[in-house]
């Protein structure tokens, strides 16, 4: 890079980094509480909701089933935390990132595909037929998703002419992305969505299946299965903001707040559509991917890719 | 002390409830419910989910069983309480809570339990050589193996990992050997009729053989738990609400289950209809109106004229699941626009699932038992009066 356009902060900050993703998730978790609480239309606000469940969760027992494979089972549960915590790293705030990868976009992307491995693994893992069965109605939303995701990434990247995310964001300075790609958002978003298990895409935790991969987990496990599924919404927010949402740009506020503002927006509207629509079952999903996002998408990047080359 | 003292209360205050319903005590389960909801509590999904296990009714002798394994599978901090009618709720409720803070019985509670999920030699050992343990070998029911499906897998295996027979070797749909689990929804399971079991035979998650059974069909507790006359208009459309919510919430369709379970709850604890009227017919709007329901249900067990007429079900289970759905909710709208319940009993089509549910994944297995609109026991009654 000729022109860095983002500063690199010195190790220490991830601490610091890890910290801000903790308090969006945390926040989005009372969002939820909330909501929640309004739809019951009775009890508390909900907004203790978080801590109350981490306190709840901290006091329980780690329960085990029989013959089940620990080691996979622990890793998939805690590795939705981590994928979440490794996405940030390239996320700059502003004008500072963690790491300023020169391949930012495809650590993403790279990244995002671990989901699959993570969300399968805890179903496995328990060796529980509900559990088995979540596992896989996951990997049916992801050979939906995943492709559709992975063009939804390449749009901005073509836009740019770039795969490094602080430069990415610069390349918005006169008009967002999202206004000229206004289906890779979309389809991006919804890619963000499937990751978190969440919402339209929540069968492989569904009732439906007595709560899919998480119906054997307690304790810690849980505590950091739910909320490793925060954090990845949060995260997959915060990655919007440089790719779509113009990164730090905006008015009076400095780059940084504009950030976090933009990440909060778009984690709110996240965790409000839960609510609002109907999970999605696999099966059908699968037509929608391959029939409507995909192609659509593609379509999206040619676009792109013809106004990049004759603008540039 | 003082600080787990606090935590104990701060958890507790969030506490998640597994209700289990006794069959024909449908409307214990429905305050428990409320009261769960009132106090900031949740509903749990399994019972890995669980602090409180909370027996909506007198359990019988055949669901003892079923209840004990549940209660093996509460990770702890937990407690267990019997609700025998709507008026104990706020009791027993209470006394869960006390029992949950409890750090000190909480302790010597989980001082019994081994912590490997194996199930403790001198548990309720019923199949296998009790002096084996749980190496017994067949028909093994694990502590949570199968999850919310509390059941033990084939018997007669040889091979046995951890007391946990293989599965056996089946013909798929196309011909193909694949391995058949055996898996047994219910008793006891969220948005599931209490009471009813469904054994599967599965091929992956495909359900390929089922029969079904009712348990704890008592029908002594059954007509004490629902007194004749008085609010039968209320009932019989609290109940159609009910499964609405069932249903709906199995469609992980949050906002419009809770929407449901509202107007439930309207139509069984306040003095006026109008609102729930009103209510009622804005979620049949909101269902109705909704894109992504409809293709996400649409053609899910279909069921046509002839096959309606073979199973001897009732005309209005005609449709997709989604049609049914909204049936049920002009059924609950009519019922109270007409200000009667509908006189003539609708036959329990409880005997059909098996064939309705053959050849259907779990889950969509699971959405298509919700859309029959059942009430298995209470029908049950009204034909064994007739």
């Amino acid at each position: 890079m000729a022109d860095p356009t983002v500063t690199v902060v010195p190790a220490g900050w991830a601490v610091a980094a890890a910290g801000l993703l903790g308090l969006l998730a945390v926040a989005a978790a009372a969002l939820d509480g909330f909501l929640t609480a309004r739809a019951t239309g009775a009890g508390p606000a909900g907004l203790s909701r978080p801590f109350g469940e981490v306190t709840r969760l901290m006091r329980q027992r780690r329960r085990v089933t029989v013959a089940a494979d620990r080691l996979l089972w622990r890793i998939g549960g805690a590795g939705l935390l981590v994928m979440a915590l490794l996405i940030t790293t390239v996320v700059p705030l502003g004008d500072w990132a963690l790491v300023d990868l020169d391949v930012g976009v495809v650590w993403v992307n790279a990244l995002d595909v671990l989901a699959w491995a993570f969300v399968w693994l805890t179903g496995w893992g328990a060796n529980s037929a509900h559990s088995l069965v979540g596992g896989y109605r996951f990997l049916a939303h992801g050979l939906a998703y995943e492709l559709p995701l992975m063009f939804a990434l390449v749009a901005p990247a073509v836009g740019a002419s770039t795969l490094n995310v602080g430069t990415v964001a610069a390349a918005q300075r006169d008009l967002w992305f999202v206004v000229w790609m206004p289906v890779a958002f979309v389809v991006f978003c919804t890619g963000v969505l499937a990751i978190a298990v969440w919402g339209p895409f929540s069968p492989a935790v569904g009732a439906d299946v007595a709560g899919g991969v998480t119906a054997e987990l307690s304790g810690v496990d849980r505590l950091l299965f739910l909320g490793g599924r925060y954090a990845l919404l949060a995260a997959g927010s915060a990655f919007a903001v440089p790719m779509f949402l113009g990164g730090g740009a905006g008015p009076v506020l400095p780059g940084w707040a504009w950030v976090l503002v933009k990440a909060s927006a778009l984690l709110g509207v996240f965790v409000w559509l839960r609510r609002r629509l109907p999970a999605v079952r696999p099966d059908s999903f699968l037509e929608a991917g391959w029939l409507v996002l995909l192609p659509a998408v593609l379509v999206q990047d040619l676009v792109v890719a013809l106004v990049a080359t004759g603008g540039g | 002390m003082g600080l787990t003292d606090a935590l104990a209360r701060a958890a507790v205050r969030h506490a998640h409830v597994l209700a289990a319903e006794v069959p024909g005590h449908w409307m214990t389960r429905v305050a428990v419910e409320r009261q769960v909801l009132v106090r900031g509590w949740r509903l749990a999904r399994s019972p890995g989910d669980a602090d409180i296990l909370a027996v909506c009714g007198p359990p019988g002798p055949d669901l003892r069983r079923p209840l004990a394994q549940l209660w093996e599978q509460l990770p702890g901090p937990r407690t267990r309480v019997e609700v025998d009618s709507p008026r104990a709720v706020l009791v027993a409720l209470d006394a869960a809570a006390a029992n949950l803070r409890d750090t000190a019985a909480q302790r010597v509670d989980s001082r019994d339990r081994s912590a490997d999920g194996q199930r403790p030699n001198g548990g309720h050992t019923r199949d296998g050589d009790a002096a084996h343990g749980h190496q017994g070998g067949t028909g093994h029911e694990g502590t949570g193996h199968e999850g919310t499906g509390h059941a033990g897998m084939g018997h007669g295996m040889a091979v046995a990992p951890a007391g946990i027979p293989l599965a056996a070797g089946g013909q798929d749909r196309d011909g193909l050997a694949m391995d058949v689990l055996h898996l047994r929804l219910g008793p006891v399971l969220a948005y599931w009729p209490g009471g009813l079991v469904l054994r599967c035979a599965l091929q992956g998650d495909v359900i390929v053989d089922a029969e079904i059974t009712l348990v704890g069909a008592d029908e002594s507790t059954t007509t004490a738990a629902e007194p004749d006359g008085g609010d039968a208009l209320r009932r019989f459309a609290a109940r159609r609400c009910d499964n609405v919510a069932s249903l709906l919430g199995l469609a992980g369709w949050d906002d419009a289950a809770a929407r449901a379970r509202r107007i439930r709850d309207a139509l069984l604890f306040t003095a006026g209809l109008d609102r729930p009227a009103g209510e009622l017919d804005r979620l049949r709007r909101i269902v109705d109106r909704s894109w992504l329901l409809r293709w996400s249900l649409r053609r899910i067990g279909p069921l046509a004229a002839p096959e309606l007429a073979h199973h001897g079900l009732p005309a209005s289970l005609g449709g997709d699941v989604r049609d049914r759905l909204l049936a049920m909710l002009d059924r609950a709208a009519g019922c109270l626009a007409d200000r009667r319940p509908p006189n003539r009993p609708r036959g329990a089509p409880v005997e059909a699932i098996p064939d309705l549910v053959r050849g259907w994944d779990v889950a969509t297995a699971r959405l298509i038992v919700a859309s029959l609109d059942l009430d298995p026991f209470a029908a049950n009654a009204e034909v064994n009066l007739g």
